[in-house]
């Protein structure tokens, strides 16, 4: 189980209106609405929710479980521990 | 050479969230001309502005708002009235043969000075993603083309004060001369941060406030005239060739007929009489007609000194003794100025003017200046049932002038 989904589905709830039953985990983010450059707007977001630090490079982000997958890395990455 | 018709028109500014608002308000004399009252409205010298007040990104999902500053809101919701109005559906084949021809002045002007002011105050700071296509001039026009499925040719003017009339005047041409059958043309502009009020509060061409009316505080042609009242807003025009709007029986609302076009060369803001007379003869010419042929004319009447004063010797200059029979509106007054969507908005005043008969009043104008000394309509909206013709003066920084020519349909 991400650790991350929980909060990034309630996130996208929140920020673009979708609905708890759009943002399951194998939900993909085009059929949502959500294009390439909300994507991003979205996971600059989540850098400072997360106090993450992006590397700038572009990640193939398609679903909703593939951003917490992305988030997950980056927070064992990043943190403390992880380092 | 194709006749153009006006098949729709939209506005939302100070006065209201449709062109119908806009026009009963004008008449009644209501000014949108208020205090500011956001939190940095304090560092302001003055405050006044002509803000929308209704609500405006609830009508968008929080998705398509991510993505459009104030100024692509405002014109989208102005573009999709006359859109609907007009009743047509350009998602089939005649979204490719419509343009979009839309002004704007300074385009997203809250997303620049909100990357601006992140970054400058926190270099850590990294401005959002979109911040580049919100505010570049064009974004408003790309986002029109998406929301109505318009896939022809699209243009995006920006010539301060008089942008969106150039808009209007351009894409007359190309249904005139073939290019297009339709176009969606007007403007927009949500211009009302702290730092571009504080730049033109620098240029000494604001109205002083009225400190027991503010809302009376723009007074065009008037001897204690002192300058504008900057405003936001959009506003829209659904031409078409009178072809296919005969053809789909659609109501036509007005002829475009007429539209000059001049550049003064003299000076960045200082207007020159010489090129608003050549302007308005252009589109004198243009329509075919004699001065005796215009029944009102929308100035652009801004309310500074020499601005007022140069529009008023320029209608002198080209209609002789007429001049003083043309009843003359400046609805900046209650509007505002809306900068890159004023010709726009005061081209719908001006057809509102011609559709019911009623033209409105120049409000707060108590004593005229001895040297503006026509016919401004200064008692109140006046019924004037024989009208026929109309003209929009649009005059920018730049030294641009913009004059626009519409009759009733016949």
């Amino acid at each position: 189980m991400s650790s991350s989904l929980p909060v990034i589905q309630a996130m996208l709830i929140e920020e673009f209106g979708l609905t708890a039953e759009q943002v399951q985990p194998e939900s993909e983010l085009s059929a949502l609405g959500v294009d390439s450059l909300a994507t991003v707007e979205f996971m600059f977001m989540l850098e400072d929710k997360f106090k993450l630090k992006m590397t700038g490079e572009p990640v193939p982000i398609k679903t909703v479980g593939e951003i917490a997958r992305e988030v997950d890395r980056m927070l064992a990455e990043q943190s403390p521990e992880g380092s | 050479m194709r006749r153009v018709v006006v098949t729709g028109v939209g506005a939302l500014t100070a006065l209201g969230a449709d062109a119908d608002a806009l026009c009963q308000a004008l008449n009644r004399g209501e000014s949108g001309i208020r205090h500011l009252d956001t939190p940095w409205a304090g560092q302001l010298t003055s405050s006044l502005a002509a803000p929308v007040t209704i609500p405006v990104a609830d009508r968008f999902t929080k998705l398509r708002r991510l993505m459009l500053d104030r100024v692509s809101q405002l014109s989208l919701l102005a573009a999709g009235e006359a859109v609907v109005q007009a009743g047509i559906d350009f998602s089939g084949d005649d979204g490719l043969d419509c343009g979009i021809f839309w002004g704007t002045g300074m385009g997203g002007a809250h997303t620049l000075e909100q990357a601006y002011l992140e970054s400058l105050h926190n270099p850590e700071a990294r401005p959002r993603p979109s911040t580049i296509v919100m505010f570049m001039a064009n974004a408003s026009t790309g986002q029109i083309g998406i929301e109505f499925k318009i896939r022809g040719p699209s243009h995006t003017h920006s010539a301060a004060c008089s942008s969106s009339a150039v808009a209007i005047g351009e894409a007359f041409m190309a249904i005139r001369h073939g290019r297009v059958r339709y176009a969606v043309a007007g403007g927009g502009e949500s211009l009302l941060t702290l730092g571009v009020m504080r730049a033109w509060e620098s240029l000494q061409t604001l109205a002083r406030p009225d400190p027991e009316h503010p809302e009376t505080s723009c007074r065009p042609f008037a001897k204690d005239r002192s300058g504008f009242v900057l405003g936001e807003g959009a506003a829209a025009l659904l031409l078409e060739s009178e072809e296919t709007a005969l053809a789909r029986g659609a109501p036509i609302l007005a002829e475009l007929v007429g539209y000059g076009n001049t550049t003064d060369a003299s000076h960045i803001t200082q207007p020159d009489v010489g090129g608003q007379a050549r302007a308005i003869r252009q589109a004198l010419d243009q329509a075919g007609m004699v001065p005796e042929d215009i029944h009102h004319i929308n100035a652009h009447g801004t309310g500074t000194r020499v601005g007022d004063l140069h529009e008023t010797r320029a209608i002198k200059t080209v209609f002789g003794p007429w001049a003083t029979k043309i009843p003359i509106s400046a609805t900046k007054a209650l509007h505002g100025h809306v900068m890159g969507a004023t010709g726009a908005v005061e081209m719908v005043a001006a057809l509102g003017a011609l559709r019911s008969g009623i033209v409105p009043p120049t409000a707060h104008l108590a004593e005229p200046d001895p040297e503006c000394d026509l016919d401004y309509v200064r008692e109140g909206a006046r019924h004037l049932p024989g009208i026929q013709t109309i003209m929009s003066n649009s005059f920018g920084f730049g030294g641009n002038n913009v004059v626009l020519v519409a009759t009733a349909y016949r």
